[in-house]
């Protein structure tokens, strides 16, 4: 089978051409495409430290003083503290940001169904104080995976983003490596993790800052499938 | 090396910090030395003999190591590329070429050297007399001083090496590594706390890896094991070693360097056991290389197996200098005298154990004078029989190398005084003492008092348990108090014996002779921070950490004071030096890029950086600058070109109330706006300034969005979210500029090359007129278009999801390229948007500008009740115009066009400045914009403008825009 190639599709992560350099073999999701695997030390290193672009995933905001009352009618439970994210029955995970705000992101499947299903119940005239933010396009979504995740981060931002001060699933909307960054903490498997959503448009900046935080620790890129394989077997 | 050096290496010993089996060698002074990794630079140069180290800052003295702590300036030597090391901390490496500092020539026969016999006419505080007259001597004396001042040289060519910072937390931070720091951590873990453990040294242990506290030597080895086990044995304590706290701020926030890295630690409780420092003794000779502390000595000795010398006498007044005494003789090193200062010495078992081994002892006796042989190091001493206080009778000479100084301490207690705490002179102690700790910071060992070892480890036991409970561990049993500190009989109050020929030292770095701060005091300078900054006493790099108590001591004596009411000056962070690289980190840059970055580097582009933004300036070589930019112009006015505009501010403003917000937001009015329209927007400050503009599109009754200028974006956010949060009208706020690429096509070809991208589309004329707005598909991709006309030709902005950028600019590129479509950057864009006589917020506007003064009075609704701005406008609207921006034309060849901020003078005075200028490929000659004054505004009216090299150049006032003023080509 032909090897996908990010440029063979019309939604392109800002970082394919870093992935593509990095040896990373790409799979589809939806108009996108996702660097699946970089080579067979992706699971170790999932273990001790891995950074994944996870941007091509969909994903999707919602805000507005109706905004959290409106994910609830259409079946997103949980919400009820701020910066605390809550996995739902489907698959998704509901972060929210702010009384106002929240977000979901669809998991490693890449399966659409339960947020698009979500997004079609939305229209401007009957949704009252509830509008879309356009994640998906406004921010790049990373994983860092590995034990030494925590002591990369103090390299990079000055909450204590340790296990014992950051449960599993807080989130901290903070500054990390000087530009503004929501981050989750997310263990898959047992495994210490961490989500990063910030701007798109610095997504290049950040990769390059995280991975040379990450040199110390022995720290590389890995795919999707690393992170998959973490969450099954947990 | 040479055969004339004496190899001081002892047999190994147990506790050595030496790896034997990793032989290094380094250079000192070009000459080629061996050591051992664990050996730091004037440790293996001791053990090779060699004791000259460096030179003093002003008299050019010779000095050697004193306390092998890092607490003196002796030691400071020169590496490649970095000044200033400390000898004495600094681990040898292989290959390290190091120098001394501070000589003309050689270390050995500094050509400098002469300096020293002109004392007598620097005396203190010298240099706030001279230099300066008469008028113009310091211009003289500068280049002089400035060659001959300084300590080390800068290596302007070095290489940045890789610096970086790091966070920390932890409970209680416990600094120092010695007993009463071991016990504290061990204590606080116990409690549960999260310990942080920081020791300035190679190894965990302090005073326990060199101090002999008992006849034998062997308690501190003993404790050493105990209580450096239970800190590595316990869950709970980070270790840091070779790690520097360098200070206390706010919050117990602790910076602490480590090789290349600052860490920022927040603690919640921190225990200072930072350990205290040993003092001299001043007398004439007291800084000739050879005299050291005596805990130097036993340094050089137990960890680094280095004999300190052949012939020694100690002297002391408490019992550890019996102990150096005993570590000597073991070492086999003769020890000829003891001088204990004390006229009637108390017994202790060191102190029995040594005169058990037949060594004199020279009660209330002192040293007199030192001198050095040629090779600089320690030939002799006389000693002296003490009379009074400050007072000895000069008696018998010993020849010897060695001078080994146990006198008394200061407490190494910056870090608490960076806190608050204070260091007071104790009488009944003799030497300072710290007092007035503040809340949070619990100090411990001979920081605080705590001399007796056993007091010193139950004493930081308490303040480990004490951390921890008041951080919020409460489990834990109190410990007991300590009993008897020790802290009495250790210092001896007066260790100062001045000579009648001076050199005498109080202040080694700075050369401070006694009658140098008795002649300050007699000159008015009494107070201890007065003194210190007119004498320079405890300003050099070792910040007073030998000087504090003998200054206060002398100048209360001379100032006639309680020497109770003295201190020490107030203490300040750093602790250490800390170089630019370690402040400035690794620097983080953040930087934003558009999808299509990537295909502007493919296509050559020059970039420029718009805010955090990379930006195509133009496309193609530097030196071509002026012909690309033209190309880029004449090609959107004659066929077609296209730009990326994603920078360009995006905001989504929704909810029942989105015009109403607008119309209070922007001074246009946009409740009757039809939906797929746009409209311009202009944004006013309070005052009435100018401070953004764009054009909002309606995409539906309760949606607009609305665009501004790339580096405008941010402030128009905040703007809007501080008048909502007042006007608390229904509507949401959301900043998308990151969420969408654009760009806009632009050119009399732009139509025929766009529509066959747009299947679901009419962009005719009459389906899609000008400032129209759509949503459909370009190249299958989501888009929304406007038509607006910034650069004044028929074209349309789109804008897709960021992540179809790179392929809608890829499907433009393919689709034009029969028509020869160019890309063209923001140079080009400049001057086509000049040609329309179209503004720049922040370049064409100032802080001050209204729209009265940019001719932007069409922009002001009439009927509207309010909109941010209005009230200053309509004020300012009935006083006359102070200035006005106008379009010129001049006939100057293409390179005469005036640059920005050029003046327009008249009748020799500023009347205004340009704003914008460039030339005009389409219209063949030189265009801009500038202020005037309101009377030369008419079109018609000549005006000058200083030019270029002061050039007065003739311009007209033109009507506007330049270019095709009945907009029929951007309209069509």
């Amino acid at each position: 089978m032909a090897r996908l190639n990010p440029t063979d599709l019309p939604r392109r992560s800002p970082l394919y051409r870093t992935l593509v350099e990095a040896g990373a073999s790409f799979a589809p999701v939806g108009d996108g495409a996702i660097a699946e695997a970089f080579g067979k030390e992706d699971s170790a290193a999932a273990r001790t430290l891995g950074l994944a672009d996870l941007s091509p995933l969909p994903r999707a905001g919602w805000k507005g003083r109706g905004a959290l009352a409106w994910l609830a009618e259409g079946g997103v439970t949980g919400l009820d503290t701020d910066n605390r994210a809550v996995p739902q029955a489907n698959g998704l995970l509901a972060l929210r940001l702010a009384p106002t705000e929240a977000v979901l992101l669809v998991s490693f499947d890449g399966d659409t169904a339960a947020l698009d299903g979500i997004a079609a119940g939305w229209s401007i005239d009957t949704a009252g104080l509830c509008f879309p933010v356009p994640r998906m396009e406004s921010s790049f979504r990373f994983a860092v995976t590995g034990e030494q995740g925590a002591a990369m981060f103090a390299k990079l931002c000055a909450v204590d983003l340790r296990p014992r001060a950051f449960p599993d699933l807080a989130i901290a909307q903070t500054s990390v490596a000087r530009m503004n960054a929501v981050v989750c903490r997310r263990d898959r498997g047992g495994v210490l993790g961490y989500e990063i959503l910030g701007e798109w448009a610095s997504a290049e900046y950040l990769w390059a800052c995280l991975l040379d935080a990450m040199q110390e620790f022995g720290g590389r890129p890995v795919g999707r499938a690393a992170l998959a394989a973490l969450e099954t077997s947990g | 090396m040479s055969a004339d050096r004496i190899m001081e290496r002892l047999p190994p010993r147990p506790g050595e910090w030496l790896d034997r089996d990793r032989e290094i060698a380094f250079a000192f002074e070009g000459r080629c030395h061996n050591g051992f990794a664990g050996d730091t630079i004037a440790s293996a140069l001791a053990a090779d003999g060699v004791s000259l180290l460096s030179r003093s800052f002003k008299y050019r003295r010779p000095r050697g190591a004193l306390t092998m702590a890092g607490q003196d300036a002796n030691t400071l030597v020169q590496l490649p590329g970095e000044p200033n090391t400390l000898a004495d901390m600094r681990g040898i490496e292989p290959g390290m070429a190091a120098f001394g500092q501070n000589y003309d020539g050689s270390l050995e026969a500094d050509r400098g050297r002469w300096v020293e016999w002109l004392g007598r006419f620097m005396p203190v505080g010298f240099y706030y007399k001279a230099f300066y007259k008469p008028f113009g001597a310091w211009r003289r004396w500068e280049p002089f001083i400035r060659r001959k001042a300084g300590l080390g040289v800068i290596d302007t060519e070095a290489l940045h090496a890789y610096h970086d910072k790091a966070y920390g937390f932890c409970d209680v931070a416990v600094i120092g590594g010695g007993p009463a720091g071991l016990a504290a951590a061990a204590q606080a873990a116990e409690a549960g706390a999260e310990v942080l453990l920081i020791e300035e040294g190679a190894r965990l242990g302090g005073s326990l890896t060199y101090a002999r506290f008992d006849p034998e030597g062997a308690r501190a080895s003993r404790e050493a094991e105990a209580l450096i086990g239970a800190v590595e044995g316990a869950d709970r304590i980070e270790v840091m070693t070779e790690a520097v706290c360098n200070g206390w701020f706010a919050d117990h926030f602790l910076p602490v360097i480590r090789g290349n890295r600052l860490y920022k630690i927040r603690a919640k409780q921190v225990v200072v056991a930072t350990g205290s420092m040993e003092q001299p003794i001043v007398f004439r000779g007291n800084d000739t290389p050879g005299v050291m502390m005596g805990s130097a000595a036993q340094r050089l000795i137990r960890r680094h197996a280095v004999r300190p010398g052949r012939r020694a006498v100690v002297a002391t007044a408490n019992g550890d200098g019996y102990g150096v005494a005993l570590d000597l003789i073991d070492s086999e090193v003769a020890v000829l005298a003891v001088l204990d200062l004390r006229e009637d010495p108390p017994a202790c078992p060191r102190s029995d154990a040594l005169r058990a081994r037949g060594v004199p002892v020279l009660a209330g006796h002192t040293p007199w004078e030192a001198w050095a042989g040629p090779d600089h190091r320690l030939a002799g001493l006389q000693v002296a029989g003490i009379t009074g206080q400050g007072t000895a009778r000069p008696g018998e000479r010993i020849l010897c190398d060695l001078l080994c100084v146990s006198v008394g301490y200061t407490p190494a207690a910056h870090i608490a005084c960076h806190a608050g705490a204070m260091l007071r002179y104790d009488p009944a102690l003799g030497m300072l003492a710290l007092a007035e700790c503040p809340d949070g910071i619990h100090p411990a060992g001979s920081a605080a008092g705590a001399f007796d070892l056993d007091a010193a480890i139950a004493q930081g036991r308490l303040a480990g348990w004490n951390a921890a409970r008041t951080a919020g561990f409460e489990g834990a049993a109190e410990p007991p108090a300590p009993g008897d500190l020790g802290a009495e009989q250790v210092s001896h109050p007066w260790p100062i014996f001045p000579h009648p020929k001076g050199k005498d030292f109080v202040d080694f770095d700075e050369d401070l002779q006694v009658k140098d701060i008795r002649n300050a005091v007699a000159e008015g300078y009494e107070d201890i921070e007065l003194l210190k900054r007119f004498s320079t006493a405890g300003m050099g790099p070792s910040q007073g950490r030998h000087t504090a108590a003998n200054l206060a001591r002398l100048a209360a004596e001379a100032a006639g004071r309680d020497l109770a009411e003295m201190g020490a000056t107030t203490v300040r962070p750093p602790y250490t030096a800390e170089s630019f690289g370690i402040l400035a980190g690794r620097g983080f840059e953040p930087e934003r890029r558009s999808a299509m970055h990537h295909r502007h580097i493919e296509a050559d582009a020059q970039m420029m950086l718009a805010g955090l933004w990379q930006r195509p300036a133009f496309y193609g070589s530097e030196r071509d600058r002026e012909e690309c930019i033209e190309a880029e112009a004449m090609a959107v006015r004659t066929g077609v070109g296209l730009i990326d505009v994603s920078t360009l501010g995006g905001l989504e403003i929704r909810g029942p109330d989105a015009a109403e917000f607008l119309n209070r937001m922007y001074t246009f009015a946009y409740a009757k706006q039809a939906v797929g329209r746009a409209r311009y927007v202009l944004m006013c400050g309070p005052s009435g300034a100018v401070i953004d503009d764009g054009v909002a599109c309606r995409f539906h009754d309760n949606h607009f969005y609305v665009t501004a200028t790339t580096g405008g974006v941010e402030g128009v956010y905040r703007q809007m979210l501080w008048f909502n949060a007042q006007w608390r009208l229904d509507v949401d706020v959301t900043n998308v500029t990151a969420a969408y690429a654009g760009v806009n096509i632009a050119g009399p070809s732009s139509r025929a090359v766009l529509a066959p991208l747009c299947p679901d589309l009419d962009l005719s004329a009459e389906a899609f007129p000008y400032m129209g707005v759509r949503v459909g598909t370009v190249a299958g991709i989501p888009a929304r278009l406007l038509r607006v006309g910034f650069v004044g030709e028929l074209g349309y902005e789109i804008h897709v999801p960021a992540s179809y950028g790179e392929a809608l600019w890829d499907a433009l590129m393919d689709a034009g390229e029969a028509a020869g479509i160019l890309p063209f950057g923001v140079e080009a864009q400049r001057l086509l948007r000049l040609e329309k006589g179209h503004i720049i917020i922040g370049q064409d506007t100032d802080g001050e500008t209204t729209p009265q003064e940019a001719d932007m009075v069409w922009a002001l609704a009439r009927k509207k009740p309010f909109y941010v701005g209005e009230r200053a406008l309509r004020i300012q609207a009935a006083r006359p115009l102070k200035r006005k921006l106008i379009g010129f034309a001049m006939a100057s060849p293409r390179d005469a066009a005036p640059a920005e901020s050029h003046l327009v003078i008249r009748d020799g005075t500023i009347t205004g400045r340009v704003t914008s200028a460039a030339f005009s490929p389409i219209l063949g000659k030189v265009i801009g914009l500038a202020y005037v004054a309101p009377a030369q505004a008419e079109p018609g009216t000549r005006f000058t403008i200083r030019s270029h090299g002061g050039r007065m150049a003739l311009a007209e006032v033109v009507s506007l825009p330049h270019y095709d003023p009945d907009n029929a080509r951007q309209e069509g």
